[in-house]
């Protein structure tokens, strides 16, 4: 069944077959039908003519019988036109009476019983088929033959039966076909729901997880399978929000100690040990946020929001403002100018602009310059002035605790992985390469939002 | 200035406690939603800063309250979730401003002047950044100690860098306040004025710079080189 794999198709091709064979058989038992009824009145109708030519026969005072055939009965049993043949046989076999011209039996009168049907090949050629009825006159019995040549059969019966078969054919050919027809719509319509089921399942993708099969108007052979798959996805968005709860509980219990030690710090006296430890804190903090971002985007779901890259970027780049500012670098937005409308959440691809931001301020020296590019189809580009990216990094780059230098201890490898994470969640992507000038070029590539009006945010 | 904190741990209470009160603050601090409900009924406060995790509720839904019984009083929000998913939350619901933990006693000291100076002028009328001041009443610039004849419009674009000291103030913010809703504001009209008061600046030796961020905004930062 490989040539047919949907539930239609197999339908449809059996059922062609069925009406194939159907198309076939059912004239042929129509006429075996029609012919047994047509044959019943040719024998309904011989032995009435059979009882008819007996009540002919009279006893006669000599012991013998007369036969009082009437001329405009006569005249259907003589000449060779005749439809009909009659033989009346004494008790001793001997043909009394015979409308044949030799005066001939029509059946040899040793082979026939009363009441058989007979049939017999003459030397002519034509089929000659009767039946013998007794009629006991003066106590004896004696035999009535009546016959019918088969090539000069009843044509009105006939006519009905040879002009069946094509009648029947022009009939029932289109009933069938109509009937296949009909249901194909039936089936199509049966099947509706579960091409609908199978549509919704597709949107189900890595951005969505609160979506759900439909289980009204399913056939319930289908509702099983159905139902087992919104069950594991129950299970799923549950192990999804089980995580989410994990990481927003880890938060508070990795922030608050460090809430307290910043405010413990900050009231010491001036000094470089104060600073020295701020300098620590604002370290330790930069990495618990950053794992905690990794592990939040693990169970993360985008759903159907949108979002203004533009204005995703001019925050970023103002947030970071200050840092690249700080140390003496340039940081600037260009490309489009006008709201870039991408299929996201404004928060997740605000923290990997600022990553990729960080990351540019980071690995450009002192009076360098960042450019931040956002352009129309959904992309970010960030170009930095250090010293690019070798094509073999390009890759690991965007792993978890991937360090280009592992002597410097405040650049732990999460922020790029953020990134990568945030461009996956979205069903993006996100590239390095080197720019001509030397410096890397790292490109966000979103996927533009397909529609307008709907909320930009999601609510968790 | 009386605030009221509203947080639970008492380690980071006595600590803020210390902290807001040299920056000049009085602060009461409650550790349960419920306790802040009577707090704020019973007393107006300049400002509140509300940590989100409470024991009895969610801070947000406190500052929800507050906003339906028509209170306006400023909110500065505490979190320690700071997720992806809840970081716009906060703000949405009605407060004023949102402050990741950990954070900076400054920052926090900084956020809620800021916020006061938003709400109601309630602190002083004077803007300092570095050695420039700005009295925003008498429209008067001082660059160490001495006035200076800034013209009204390199005043108003530095008063709007003053109030974002240390943020990136975006140039859209400059258009409104500079020509109004008038429109017709020529594209580098801005840039002009921040040229001018650049200048300005410099020859008055001021130790703050004007920085263009270009395509978001201007930065006014400390030139500690200066």
């Amino acid at each position: 069944m490989r040539r047919f794999r949907s539930i239609l198709g197999r339908v449809v091709a059996l059922h062609v077959v069925a009406v194939g064979v159907i198309s076939v058989l059912m004239p042929l038992a129509l006429y075996w039908l029609l012919n047994e009824a047509a044959n019943g009145l040719h024998r309904d109708s011989l032995m009435g003519q059979a009882v008819t030519v007996s009540g002919y026969l009279r006893p006669q005072a000599n012991g013998g019988v007369a036969f009082d055939i009437p001329a405009e009965m006569r005249a259907l049993y003589t000449g060779s036109y005749g439809l009909y043949a009659y033989a009346v046989i004494d008790p001793a076999g001997k043909v009394v009476f015979s409308s044949r011209n030799d005066g001939t039996a029509l059946f040899p009168p040793g082979e026939t019983h009363p009441g058989d049907w007979t049939m017999r090949r003459r030397s002519t050629g034509s089929v000659l088929f009767g039946v013998t009825v007794p009629r006991t006159i003066d106590d004896r019995t004696y035999q009535v033959q009546v016959g019918q040549d088969l090539s000069h059969r009843d044509v009105i019966i006939d006519d009905i039966v040879a002009s069946f078969f094509p009648n029947v054919m022009w009939i029932t050919f289109p009933l069938l076909l109509a009937l296949l027809l009909i249901d194909i719509l039936i089936f199509r319509r049966a099947l509706a729901p579960v091409r609908d089921a199978s549509t919704t399942a597709a949107a189900i993708g890595p951005t969505r997880t609160e979506v759900r099969l439909p289980e009204g108007g399913l056939p319930s052979e289908i509702l099983p399978l159905v139902h087992a798959v919104n069950a594991a996805l129950d299970r799923l968005e549950k192990g999804f929000r089980a995580q989410r709860d994990f990481t927003a509980d880890m938060a508070h219990e990795l922030r608050t100690p460090l809430t307290i030690i910043r405010a413990r710090v900050d009231s010491l006296d001036p000094g470089p040990l104060r600073d020295a430890l701020r300098a620590d804190l604002e370290n330790m903090t930069r990495v618990v946020n950053q794992v905690l971002d990794i592990a939040e985007l693990e169970s993360f779901v985008v759903g159907n929001a949108r979002a203004d890259l533009q204005a995703v970027c001019a925050d970023a780049v103002a947030l970071m403002a200050p840092l690249a500012v700080a140390q003496s670098k340039t940081i600037a937005l260009g490309g489009v100018e006008h709201p870039v409308w991408v299929h996201g959440h404004a928060e997740a691809l605000f923290r990997a602009v600022r990553n990729l931001v960080e990351n540019a301020i980071r690995h450009t020296p002192a009076d360098g310059s960042i450019e931040v590019e956002v352009l129309d189809g959904g992309i970010v580009r960030v170009l930095d002035d250090g010293p690019g990216v070798a094509e073999a990094e390009r890759d690991t780059i965007f792993r978890r605790f991937w360090r280009r230098d592992r002597t410097k201890p405040e650049s732990r490898g999460l922020g790029l992985a953020i990134v990568a994470r945030v461009a996956e969640t979205h069903e993006g992507r996100v590239a390095v390469e080197n720019r001509p000038t030397g410096g890397a070029a790292f490109t966000l590539t979103l996927k533009p939002a397909e529609t307008e009006g709907q909320s930009p945010e999601r609510q968790p | 200035m009386r605030v009221l904190l509203v947080e639970d741990s008492e380690e980071l209470v006595a600590l803020l406690k210390k902290g807001l009160t040299q920056g000049g603050f009085l602060a009461d601090a409650v550790g349960t939603a419920a306790d802040a409900d009577h707090a704020l009924s019973a007393m107006r406060y300049a400002a509140v800063v509300l940590d989100r995790g409470l024991p009895d509720a969610d801070g947000l839904s406190l500052l929800r309250d507050l906003r339906r019984r028509g209170d306006s009083t400023p909110v500065l929000v505490l979190t320690a979730r700071d997720g992806v998913s809840d970081r716009v939350t906060g703000l949405r619901e009605g407060a004023d401003d949102y402050l990741a933990k950990p954070f900076a006693m400054e920052e926090l000291i900084a956020r809620l002047q800021a916020l006061l100076r938003r709400s109601d002028n309630l602190l002083g009328r004077q803007l300092t950044f570095g050695n420039v001041a700005l009295d925003t009443e008498g429209r008067q610039v001082s660059v160490a100690g001495v006035v200076r004849p800034f013209p009204a419009r390199e005043t108003a674009v530095l008063e709007i860098l003053l109030r974002r000291s240390g943020n990136v103030a975006p140039k859209r913010l400059f258009e409104d306040h500079l020509f109004g809703l008038s429109g017709d504001v020529g594209s580098n009209a801005v840039e002009v004025y921040v040229h001018r008061l650049r200048k300005m600046l410099a020859d008055a030796g001021a130790t703050v710079k004007v920085h263009t961020v270009r395509g978001v905004g201007y930065l006014l930062s400390e030139d500690k080189t200066a």
